[in-house]
């Protein structure tokens, strides 16, 4: 294994909860390479969208480190996490999460102009990553216009406007029929081989597994185990 | 409904509390003002009544110029006479302490027992005791003006005398409820005119009167002909001189009162109504929005076996329990209000019975109009989102739903740097959002403009009144004919810089079976004193005013219907004539008309006049107003600057009223912005999330905020401005009576005020909703579709 580029170290998370307090994470050792396509494993209540959370900068840790690439995220005040999410960190939500009133392309050169805050040549850039997920003929069109597959794939150009390091994913096949599922799981397969994007994918579905080169499984907010495919399966392969 | 149902009610209220309260405070201002100013109209109107019975107003009254006292016995004897009381009523003249002199008028009254007919209400001291030597009751305007208490003592000028008179007493009159001395005093005076009131058989002694009245008045008993009353009490008097016969009605504080209630009832009617309107549309907009927004939940109650009409309870229950909390609030407020502006109003007016009064048939008519609105706004969405699959409910964003149509012709016109593209688009796509806003916006900037509106209009009023009309420093009105002979003789005193001679003839103006009584101007046609602002297609003042030429005011024309080159019949005590209109003017007292002097001169048959007007020099002009008292039959001498006091605090009658529109607007406009600002980030708070999630920082996103609502704000300007101007121009038409016309006047500077004050509110409105998303859980909210 390459040198881990993000450290989870004795990680806990509790959420208040009225009167009581829920242990989302009992302290979590976790260390992934650079370049490495890592699947979190878990039923509902695991863990693993947290722990995906608090790598990704949305939430903060109730006690442990999150390092990354050398650094502590979790002692970050929140204009320094704005900036790690929007330099770092590439988001892929289950239920897409586009600007409604923004088309296919604006809603990448929506990511593009945070970036760097120059808005020259930014519909053009915005066009070539919706070309390199396959919709480039799609980019004028409003969210609603598009279909479930189309919306997740536009999300994903979304965060590769950052060319991030890191792309994490919850659930970004849960909303998607499944052929429609393995197109995206595609997409993200060759962003991770051919561009080396460490992929962190969270998911409740077993059969995405065989994809990654490491299985994390959670249970009740602890690692129960860690699996390595040493050949990870192609996505055609992929049932469910 | 059951009970978990009214549980979620509580709960749905409780988690958006500030919106469910801002609600509220919508409805109960709604309800307030209708309940405060229409209260108040009532409860002014019923505490002059109330006055008038307790201290039995008279019928008729009667001014002869001496009979026996014998005399009212026998009307007493009269049929149909319920009371009657004869007293002597003499005008005199009053020096106050600084030597100005002004005018009083002495009224003999019985000191057995308190006068049967216009009786008085005794505020301080005591009523007139037989045996007082040189005692007075003062009447409270004046005494209240110049802080004067029982114990003190006055030097009015009786039979040309001074005489130290002490205060035994003050006391109101139903007769001078509004301190008129005359129909031709447009304005109450109590710093002018003084009302004495002393022992009638001191009057009698004094002037020579022994058992003698000259004055009658007459309490007409209910159900009996009052008009045979009148002509039989006539036949009685005539043989000592009838000089003047006064109805109630005609009765000059009685109907400068009606004048006013009726300039009141309008605006107390007219302008509550369009708050109540606005609040209602908004609470519409509100509900209907929040109830869609909850299409995903009515889709879940579907799902779990909840019937439409179940559904539709719930929904109507949250709106009746937010109306609930907002009409009792409505009425809390409103019902105080009403009594404090009647005792306000009827204090600033000196009116000394009030009587207020429960109006719960306003509290019910509101409340219900109220609820018609908030059962539309409820039941509307509810019903719709209840007939739809519960499958297709439950996966409905109300962020996306409500994305609709085609990139906005703007952006296709103007190519818009990126950073503002998303605003606009928010602005142009989300339509159903942005209209309601906008309507929110709208209706802020037409209540706030027309807060303006009333206190420039004012302004205009009392500055134009006193320097582009009057121009003149004094005037002086004569009861007697007086000729050129007396015009010299004030043109050599020192200090008169200038003198003009004028008529002010009581008339009445008819035509189209319309007739209006007015003060019929005398003036030279190219008078400097009071120069006329013609309005329209008219000609040049001299010739307007030359011939059988009248100008007329804009009110009066419009009152009998008629225009330039029309002809109307003048009726004055010199006779009946027809003169056509020459013009209209435009001036801020209604009952008002002008001729040249010549004519009037030419129609009496004699080069004569009755008043004067005089440019003076300001050291002098308490000495010319002495010398001009001492002139033979002077009725009444005015100072500009005093006249100019008078309005003011005249005016300062409807600053309170002016207020609570202004508190009204201002609050009504924060919490109607405050509202829709906060649904409008609420339903876009996954997309916001989604923003911060991907780097953009809070700054970047208030930034977007703001920038959406500086759009809406362009967008709504003009026709925010528009409307305000319309409702102002209404409004303000409400103003106008027989006494006072109210032209629109907006300042430019108050269009910029509203305008930048509107933009202020909507950006401070928006920032509880700015603190939210910036301190949204990122993890939560990003998963968050409803």
């Amino acid at each position: 294994m390459n040198e881990a580029v993000i450290r989870l170290e004795k990680v806990t998370k509790d959420y208040p909860m009225g009167e009581m307090i829920v242990h989302a994470l009992r302290g979590i050792d976790l260390k992934i390479a650079a370049g490495e396509f890592i699947v979190l494993l878990g039923p509902s209540g695991s863990g693993k969208t947290t722990t995906l959370n608090l790598i990704g900068g949305l939430d903060n840790i109730t006690s442990g480190q999150v390092i990354v690439q050398g650094e502590d995220i979790a002692q970050y005040k929140d204009k320094a996490l704005t900036r790690y999410r929007r330099e770092k960190v590439g988001f892929v939500f289950q239920f897409f999460n586009l600007i409604p009133t923004l088309t296919a392309r604006e809603n990448v050169a929506f990511a593009l102009a945070l970036l760097d805050g120059k808005t020259r040549d930014l519909e053009k850039r915005a066009q070539e990553l919706l070309e390199m997920v396959g919709i480039g003929d799609r980019a004028d069109h409003f969210p609603s216009q598009l279909s479930g597959g189309e919306q997740q794939r536009v999300a994903i150009a979304r965060s590769l406007a950052n060319r991030p390091p890191f792309m994490l994913c919850d659930e970004p096949t849960g909303n998607l029929d499944v052929e429609t599922g393995r197109s995206v799981l595609q997409v993200m397969r060759d962003l991770n081989r051919k561009e080396g994007t460490t992929v962190i994918l969270v998911t409740h579905n077993t059969a995405i597994a065989p994809m990654a080169d490491r299985v994390v499984r959670l249970h009740s907010g602890t690692i129960k185990e860690i699996g390595i495919n040493s050949e990870p399966a192609p996505v055609s392969a992929l049932e469910w | 409904m059951n009970k978990i149902l009214f549980k979620k009610t509580l709960r749905d209220m409780k988690i958006s509390w500030a919106q469910s309260l801002a609600l509220a405070v919508i409805i109960a201002l709604g309800i307030a003002g209708l309940v405060s100013m229409a209260g108040a109209y009532r409860d002014l109107s019923s505490s002059y009544n109330y006055a008038y019975d307790t201290l039995h107003f008279a019928d008729v009254d009667f001014s002869l110029q001496a009979a026996p006292s014998g005399i009212v016995e026998k009307i007493a004897h009269l049929d149909g006479v319920s009371a009657v009381t004869g007293r002597i009523i003499m005008d005199t003249g009053f020096d106050l302490p600084s030597g100005e002199p002004i005018r009083a008028r002495c009224i003999g009254l019985p000191t057995q027992h308190q006068p049967a007919v216009d009786s008085l209400y005794i505020r301080e001291g005591r009523y007139l005791q037989p045996g007082d030597k040189n005692a007075v009751l003062l009447e409270s305007h004046f005494a209240q003006y110049y802080h004067l208490h029982p114990g003190d003592t006055i030097t009015p000028i009786v039979n040309g005398k001074r005489t130290t008179m002490k205060v035994v007493g003050i006391a109101s009159s139903p007769e001078y409820l509004v301190v008129s001395r005359s129909k031709q005093d447009v304005l109450p005076s109590p710093r002018t005119f003084v009302v004495l009131f002393v022992p009638l058989s001191q009057v009698q002694k004094t002037f020579s009167l022994a058992d003698k009245v000259n004055d009658i008045i007459i309490i007409v008993k209910p159900g009996a002909d009052r008009k045979a009353v009148i002509v039989s009490a006539q036949k009685l008097l005539e043989p000592y001189g009838v000089t003047a016969t006064t109805r109630r009605e005609h009765q000059p504080s009685n109907e400068a009162l009606g004048l006013d209630l009726a300039g009141f009832k309008e605006t107390a009617y007219l302008i509550p109504a369009f708050m109540f309107f606005v609040a209602a549309i908004a609470v519409y907009i509100m509900l209907s929005r929040t109830v869609h927004a909850q299409q995903p939940q009515i889709g879940l109650m579907k799902a779990l076996g909840y019937s439409d009409s179940a559904v539709m309870l719930h929904y109507l229950t949250f709106a009746l329990a937010i109306g609930v909390v907002g009409t009792v609030l409505g009425i809390a407020m409103g019902q105080p209000l009403a009594s404090a502006i009647t005792k306000v109003y009827a204090g600033t007016l000196g009116i000394p019975l009030v009587k207020t009064n429960l109006y719960v048939d306003l509290w019910a008519k509101g409340t219900l109009l109220m609820f018609v609105f908030l059962i539309g706004g409820g039941l509307g969405p509810a019903r719709s989102s209840a007939k739809m699959p519960p499958a297709t409910a439950m996966r409905f964003d109300p962020s996306a739903a409500l994305v609709k149509g085609r990139t906005s012709i703007v952006e296709k016109l103007i190519p818009l740097p990126f950073w503002f593209r998303l605003p606009v688009r928010d602005v142009f796509r989300v339509r159903r959002r942005s209209l309601s806003t906008a309507l929110g916006i709208i209706f802020s900037i037409t209540l706030v403009l027309l807060g303006m509106a009333f206190l420039d209009s004012m302004n205009t009023l009392l500055h134009s009144e006193f320097t582009d009309i009057e121009r003149w420093d004094m005037s002086a009105l004569f009861s007697i004919p007086t000729n050129d002979a007396v015009l010299q003789q004030v043109r050599s005193w020192d200090g008169v810089k200038q003198a003009e001679p004028h008529m002010e003839i009581p008339s009445t103006l008819k035509a189209n079976n319309k007739s209006q009584n007015v003060i019929l101007y005398a003036m030279k046609p190219n008078t400097a004193m009071h120069p006329l602002h013609l309005v329209g297609k008219t000609n040049a003042q001299s010739v307007a005013l030359s011939g059988r030429k009248i100008v007329l005011t804009n009110y009066m024309a419009q009152k009998i219907g008629v225009k330039e080159g029309d002809i109307v019949q003048v009726t004055t005590p010199f006779g009946v004539w027809n003169f056509q209109v020459g013009g209209l003017a435009k001036e801020y007292i209604s009952a008002v008309a002008y001729i040249s002097l010549d004519e009037a001169q030419k129609l009496a048959g004699a080069p004569i006049f009755n008043a004067l007007y005089l440019k003076v020099d300001p050291n002098q002009q308490v000495m010319i107003k002495r010398k001009l008292y001492h002139l033979p039959g002077t009725a009444n001498v005015q100072i500009k600057e005093g006249m100019q006091k008078d309005w003011d605090q005249f005016m300062g009658l409807y600053d309170a009223f002016v207020g609570i529109i202004f508190l009204f607007a201002v609050v009504l406009a924060f919490t109607l912005l405050f509202n829709t600002m906060t649904v409008s980030v609420l339903e876009r708070q996954r997309e916001y999330a989604t923003m911060r999630a991907i780097g953009a920082s809070g700054g970047r996103i208030s930034w977007l905020m703001a920038m959406e609502s500086v759009i809406l704000w362009m967008l709504t300007l003009v026709p925010g401005l528009l409307l305000g101007w319309l409702v102002s121009y209404y409004a303000m038409s409400t103003f106008n009576s027989d006494l006072f016309v109210f032209y629109l006047t907006i300042k430019p500077m108050s269009y910029v005020l509203t305008s930048v004050g509107i933009l202020v509110v909507m950006l401070l409105s928006a920032l509880p909703a700015i603190r939210h998303v910036n301190r949204l859980n990122l993890a939560e909210a990003i998963k968050i579709i409803t």
